[in-house]
């Protein structure tokens, strides 16, 4: 009787009602956009967070602590699956992104965002550097961060990919880098700019220079910028309400299901609305970093501050783009936009940390 | 119960050093900063730019498009169709819509039988606007379009616009009198005033009756306010307001006779006019060569414009109001008119010709060099004495013949609908002085009793005077619209008895054995009518009627006005052919072969048609 009092009472409720809080008014805006075409999407999305909450309670249940040993197999396995996507991956609009499965299907890049969390975590706790990494120790981890994102490039998926090397660039700078080589390494990536820009494809380039002049072609590459803004900025106050959205019921939101959903928030929500999801947010990410404070190893918060990070590069990235302050890159937004590999790991990321919370009392 | 509350603070700290901590926080600062932004954005989007993006949204959805009205037809007398309007079918396609580009490119261009390389050009051009629909061929034909529709399911993107075209039914044989519609210049956009009923690519009458009843053809524009999705798909009509569509015109042409007079002059350059003398209305007008009125409806290659623009023939030119003539000996008949009506001979009078006048130094010579003897008006008029002529010129004087012509309404516009109208020329002593510095010579008036001097006339004036000379002396106004009032501007004062004899002069042309038209007398009616032949170029001589043997720019023009029937005259036609050689063998048979095709037509009904347009 106690010790079932004991695993209740030490779960974080509070992670979870925000979550779920945040998912419900992802269901709200699938459902607003989804309507008068097809609500399969919305069912497929029900289906997910199901199927996510389920996994969250396995990954709650089995002690994180055996991630330190399946640290490399988990990396091999990312490697295999982003390799496998590029040779048999469905390619749609250019680019291959998905495994098929049935009638579903994965987006080993997805995965590829918790793999490298969980495999950062394992490395800081193997090599130790009380001053601070240098040049030497930053090779391999750099190498092995950069194989699973230029994999991710090749697809082509630029969003993701910045993604995961942004977490892993966090993770290191918390792990530790000597002061010397940090700003070596700031120096190199500024001028290391120019090639990356020719390194780009014409559509990302497009994208870019549209994004720092939306005006520059209205019905080209700025037009997902521009009708998203409308959207965002059309909410006004309270909103238009929920089924009201113009800009969404009558499709000038492109990608509304997915990139561009929190469009469909604001336009039909406002700016209160809009402001109750981002305070969601915040709750959310300071939770998850207060559970990295007081967990119980190094392992354990580091895997709390990378899934935080995941979370507000996310967020950040997502909201930016809607509101039109970043280039449109292909990042959708935690427990609302639609897509299975991505509620899975969201679901995935809050179990690591609710498991890491739970077990700070055991020893 | 509470212990593990309670017990939570006695756990061993949390794992982490100091170095962690400091960096941790630098961490959740710049979580806070970076939402911090998001939420300073959204409350400068939402809350103080609100109303801006609001209005952007509105705009966004609404779609105001004009509906075009259908324009009214053009009619003939007898409500037969001169210009129609057919349907029309443009491939459009939505850019947005069409993935795969060369595979819809190498279908339509198969269908189409266009270059497929050219299509995907069109296309891609088209990608940097995607929502705009596109026009990828404009009126394919029916079996095009029906084949495309059947595969619309296979062709994503691409939709089939129904549209109406201009149709000219007589193509080219009315070409001058219909006109044409074409896309509405700049210039003229330019030059009209706030709320006109046009926008850029609009059709407007650039001539002709299209032209001038544009605001009646044209009809009213109607609008459609809908609602529409990001890829133009409509979704709810918010308000409609049906066109109007342009009223029909009925002209008082007569098909038949149009394309009758138009097959008579088929190869050859010049005008007919017919006339009903009775009312003004114009039954037939033809400007040869012609050209095809279609070919003004789309934007023109500039070599089907230069082709047009440098034909040395002028096909563009509406000869029948704007070519200016020397009238010829047809002129012979409005001198005879002003003898009779001034007293100055009387029918019975005779002038002895014998072959050629002296007047001071100068001597004139009859179009016959033997001579014609004895000559009274009749037979004058018959045989076209030009001697006889040279006598009342000169007798009458240049001030009479002038002043009678502008009272005949040659020297101006004869006032028909047609905006463009030349004015001629009545020469008079003033005018000379003017022109030349120079004196009246007594010989000119010679030569202007017979046709050749300054005097130009077009074909159109001439249908005109001949009409008041053959109808009792009432000068009306040619009309092309039955809705036009009947207008006589003046009557010319001359005794029925005199205007008679001209008439007996006028069927001795064609009727007496001696008459210089005889050889298109024709046993179901009889006719009038006077002979003309202008010389281009003096001192060239031919032995063929149609100068066949001379180079075209210096042969004759021929003229000849007929009439039918003698007594109370239905039908005047007025015809010149241009470097056509001798006015009795080129010119005639024209007028002849419409005014059987009038007879042909005439139907008990016919009368009826002139009383309502009356």
């Amino acid at each position: 009787m106690s010790r079932y009092a004991r695993i209740t009472d030490n779960i974080d409720w509070g992670l979870i009602t925000t979550a779920l809080a945040i998912v419900f008014i992802g269901l709200l805006c699938l459902y607003s956009s989804s309507r008068g075409t097809s609500m399969t999407i919305f069912y497929k999305q029900l289906m997910w967070i199901a199927i996510g909450v389920l996994v969250m309670i396995v990954v709650f249940v089995v002690d994180y602590r055996v991630l330190l040993r399946s640290a490399w197999p988990l990396y091999i396995l990312m490697i295999f699956g982003l390799v496998l996507v590029l040779i048999v991956g469905r390619e749609i609009s250019g680019a291959r992104r998905w495994i098929s499965l049935g009638p579903m299907g994965i987006q080993p890049s997805e995965l590829a965002k918790i793999i490298m969390i969980i495999w950062l975590a394992y490395w800081g706790e193997q090599k130790k550097h009380i001053q601070g990494y240098g040049i030497r120790e930053l090779v391999l981890p750099t190498i092995f961060i950069l194989i699973p994102v230029g994999f991710i490039l090749v697809e082509p998926d630029l969003g993701t990919a910045g993604i995961v090397a942004l977490i892993s660039c966090t993770l290191m700078l918390l792990l530790g880098i000597k002061r010397s080589t940090f700003v070596g390494l700031l120096v190199l990536f500024i001028s290391a700019m120019p090639f990356i820009w020719f390194s780009l494809k014409e559509y990302q380039r497009m994208r870019i220079l549209t994004f720092l002049d939306p005006s520059r072609d209205p019905l080209g590459s700025g037009y997902h910028a521009m009708q998203s803004k409308i959207a965002v900025g059309s909410g006004g106050l309270l909103g238009k309400g929920f089924l009201e959205g113009t800009q969404t019921q009558l499709r000038f939101l492109p990608e509304h299901h997915t990139d561009f959903i929190f469009s469909v928030v604001a336009e039909e929500w406002g700016f209160a609305g809009s402001a109750l999801l981002l305070l969601l947010y915040v709750g959310l990410v300071t939770k998850i970093t207060q559970i990295g404070f007081k967990a119980k190893d190094r392992f354990g918060t580091m895997i709390c501050f990378g899934v935080a990070a995941y979370f507000t590069l996310h967020i950040f990235i997502n909201i930016a783009m809607a509101v039109g302050i970043f280039p449109v890159v292909g990042v959708p937004l935690p427990f609302i936009s639609y897509g299975g590999s991505f509620m899975l790991i969201n679901w995935i990321c809050i179990g690591l940390v609710l498991n890491i919370a739970w077990r700070r009392f055991m020893f | 119960m509470n212990w593990n509350m309670n017990n939570t603070n006695n756990i061993p700290g949390p794992h982490i050093d100091d170095d962690l901590k400091w960096k941790a926080k630098i961490f959740i600062a710049f979580v806070f900063v970076l939402f911090t932004i998001l939420l300073l954005r959204l409350m400068n989007m939402q809350v103080f730019k609100g109303s801006y993006y609001e209005s952007l949204a509105r705009n966004n959805r609404i779609r105001i498009v004009s509906i075009p009205a259908q324009r009214g037809k053009i009619l003939d007398r007898n409500m037969e169709v001169l210009a129609d309007n057919r349907p029309a079918y443009n491939l459009i396609a939505i850019p947005e819509d069409i993935s795969d580009v060369s595979f819809i490119a190498h279908r339509l261009a198969g269908i189409l039988g266009s270059d497929e390389e050219d299509m995907i050009e069109r296309i891609r051009e088209a990608k940097k606007r995607p929502y705009n629909p596109v026009a990828l061929a404009r009126d394919i034909s029916f079996h095009q379009m029906a084949s495309i529709e059947t595969q619309l399911y296979t062709l994503p993107g691409v939709s089939i616009d129904a549209t109406s075209e201009r149709d000219y039914v007589l193509k080219e044989l009315g070409a001058h009198v219909l006109g044409f519609l074409g896309e509405i210049s700049r210039k003229q956009l330019e030059g009209l005033k706030t709320g006109s009923p046009y926008a850029p690519g609009d059709p407007i009458g650039k001539t002709g009756v299209e032209s001038i009843c544009e605001e009646t053809l044209r009809g009213t524009k109607g609008v459609r306010i809908f609602e529409v999705d990001a890829t133009g798909r409509k979704t709810k009509i918010l308000d409609e307001k049906p066109p109007v569509p342009g009223e029909d015109v009925v002209l008082t042409i007569d098909k038949r006779l149009q394309l009758t007079a138009c097959r008579s002059m088929a190869g050859r350059a010049g005008s007919v006019v017919a006339m009903d003398p009775r009312t003004g209305n114009i039954l037939a007008m033809v400007s040869s060569p012609s050209f095809d009125p279609h070919v003004f409806l789309r934007p023109m290659t500039p070599e089907v414009w230069k082709g047009i623009i440098e034909d040395p023939m002028h096909p563009l030119e509406n000869r029948p109001i704007r070519g200016q003539y020397s009238p010829g000996s047809v002129f012979k008949v409005i001198i005879a008119a002003l003898a009779l009506r001034n007293n100055f001979i009387t029918p019975q009078d005779t002038v002895y010709c014998p072959g050629a006048y002296s007047l001071g130094d100068s001597t004139f010579k009859c179009w016959r060099r033997g001579g014609h003897g004895n000559m009274d008006l009749v037979s004058a008029l018959a045989q076209s004495c030009d001697v006889y002529f040279y006598v009342l010129g000169e007798r009458l004087g240049i001030d009479r013949i002038s002043s009678f012509c502008t009272d005949l309404g040659l020297g101006r516009p004869t006032g028909v609908e047609f905006k463009d109208e030349l004015s001629g020329l009545v020469p008079t002593k003033e005018w000379k002085y003017k022109r030349f510095g120079e004196q009246w010579q007594k010989g000119e008036s010679v030569i202007t009793a017979i046709g050749q001097g300054f005097t130009l006339v077009t074909p159109m004036q001439m249908a005109k005077v001949m009409s008041s000379v053959v109808n009792g002396g009432n000068v009306l106004t040619p009309r092309i619209l039955a809705s036009t009032e009947i207008s006589r501007e003046r009557t010319l004062n001359i005794r029925e008895a005199d205007l008679a004899v001209i008439r007996e002069g006028l069927k001795a042309v064609v009727e007496s054995e001696k008459g210089t038209a005889r050889a298109v007398r024709d046993p179901e009616f009889a006719m009038g009518g006077k002979t003309g032949t202008v010389q281009v170029v003096s001192g060239y001589t031919s032995s063929l009627p149609d100068q066949s043997d001379l180079p075209y720019k210096i042969r004759d023009h021929a003229w000849f006005f007929g009439f039918s029937p003698v007594e109370n005259p239905e039908i005047v036609v007025v015809v010149i052919i241009e470097h056509g050689g001798s006015g009795s063998s080129i010119a005639a048979p024209v007028a002849r072969d419409v005014i059987k095709e009038y007879y042909a037509g005439k139907g008990p009904g016919d009368e009826q048609v002139c009383q309502d347009n009356r």
